[in-house]
């Protein structure tokens, strides 16, 4: 036993420096040393915070083959690591128990210019983990059109609160973008789909009225 | 019933097999006094519960020398290594979508497609022209999710996707989003 325990930390050290291994593999001729040696402990240290590692190495390869230099290519890696402990934290704050999925959801969205807070909003509307990140990373998207964030949260958290499938989840962007093309402003395309979802819920409410079936048939 | 050695007849009355009075005149006296040595004898009920105790007791003192305190730490990293080790729960495998890219670059000499389906590799997408007025197509299979990606043009300028929502690329560029 005591050979165990002296044996477990080892092992799990070295299980560690084969995660880092991987990382340094994937970087191996996309990016400098430096920023490869900076992305592993960033990545190590992120993973063992229950993070998603693979934005910084997304984000490193991306710097290497838009030929930015290193140190920007450091400085935008360090500022995902930051955003992915926001919306980590963000996500706790909503009493959501995050997957590195939703937290990588997360992180997206804070890129697109939603805040910590809006992201705790989704996070209570007490959607599970895949519907949550389908949530979140449709949310980044429509703040990427241009929608405002309490339009755009407000929109998010009726369709999560309805129960939609992720498919017209999935659907938004392409509707209030083809709206926006028309000459709507986002703003309003999003509350005119809010007001549809809203709409849709009181109907469903009806319908659970026993008394008011026989009118809404 | 060490020292005493009875008659097989009142042993056999011990026994219950027989009765004082099935015995011969002779043992009866002798039959009495088993009899009186029987009834002596403690009929207190065994306690179970007591013998539990004295063997729990005494697999507790066999035990202190394996160091107890030991026991529950060891457990618990045996559980995180295990947890550690196993391999994750196989990922769903997800949905693929057809896409179809577009970009109008009439000047262009060539044009791909980088982002992170495909670890932004400037060669690994190339548009193909269709037709002389300079409309650039690629039609991918991607994962649902979230993707984030740009054109390059000629090699050496990335413009993101006039079609698509944008975000801020860290470096002071724009990715278009694509979510499906």
């Amino acid at each position: 036993m005591i050979i165990a325990l002296v044996t477990l930390p080892l092992s799990l050290l070295g299980m560690q420096q084969q995660g880092g291994a991987g990382i340094a593999a994937r970087l191996a001729g996309r990016v400098s040393p430096e920023v490869a040696a900076l992305v592993v402990e960033l990545g190590t240290a992120a993973s063992a915070r229950g993070l998603p590692v693979d934005p910084l190495i997304q984000k490193a390869i991306e710097g290497g083959a838009k030929g930015v230099p290193s140190e920007r290519v450091a400085a935008a890696v360090r500022l995902v690591v930051l955003e992915l402990d926001t919306a980590a934290l963000a996500l706790r704050e909503g009493g959501v128990v995050s997957d590195t999925l939703v937290i990588a959801a997360g992180e997206f969205a804070i890129t697109a210019g939603l805040s910590g807070n809006d992201i705790t909003a989704l996070a209570r509307t007490g959607a599970s983990p895949s519907a949550l990140t389908v949530g979140l990373r449709v949310a980044g998207t429509l703040a990427a059109i241009g929608v405002p964030s309490a339009e755009d949260i407000g929109l998010i958290s009726s369709k999560l609160r309805s129960g939609e499938p992720a498919a017209d989840l999935l659907s938004l962007p392409a509707v209030i973008q083809s709206e926006v093309a028309r000459g709507t402003p986002p703003a309003q395309a999003a509350a005119g789909r809010r007001r549809g979802t809203r709409n849709l819920l009181r109907t469903r409410r009806l319908r659970r009225t026993p008394r008011l079936r026989h009118i809404l048939r | 019933m060490s020292g005493h050695d009875f008659h097989p007849l009142v042993k056999q009355l011990l026994d219950g097999d027989i009765t004082l009075a099935d015995l011969p005149a002779e043992l009866r006296a002798e039959g009495e006094d088993a009899l009186r040595l029987l009834a002596a004898v403690d009929r207190t009920d065994v306690s179970v519960p007591a013998v539990t105790w004295r063997v729990m007791a005494a697999l507790e003192r066999r035990r202190r020398p394996v160091l107890p305190w030991l026991l529950a730490p060891a457990l618990a990293l045996a559980a995180a290594l295990i947890l550690w080790i196993l391999p994750a729960k196989p990922a769903t495998p997800a949905a693929l979508v057809t896409v179809r890219f577009v970009l109008v670059a009439p000047e262009a000499r060539e044009v791909s497609l980088a982002g992170t389906f495909n670890q932004w590799d400037a060669h690994a997408t190339p548009l193909v022209r269709t037709g002389p007025t300079g409309v650039w197509t690629a039609t991918l299979t991607l994962p649902a999710g979230q993707h984030q990606y740009a054109f390059v043009v000629d090699g050496v300028r990335w413009v993101p996707d006039p079609g698509a929502p944008a975000v801020d690329d860290g470096f002071g560029r724009r990715n278009s989003v694509l979510t499906l």
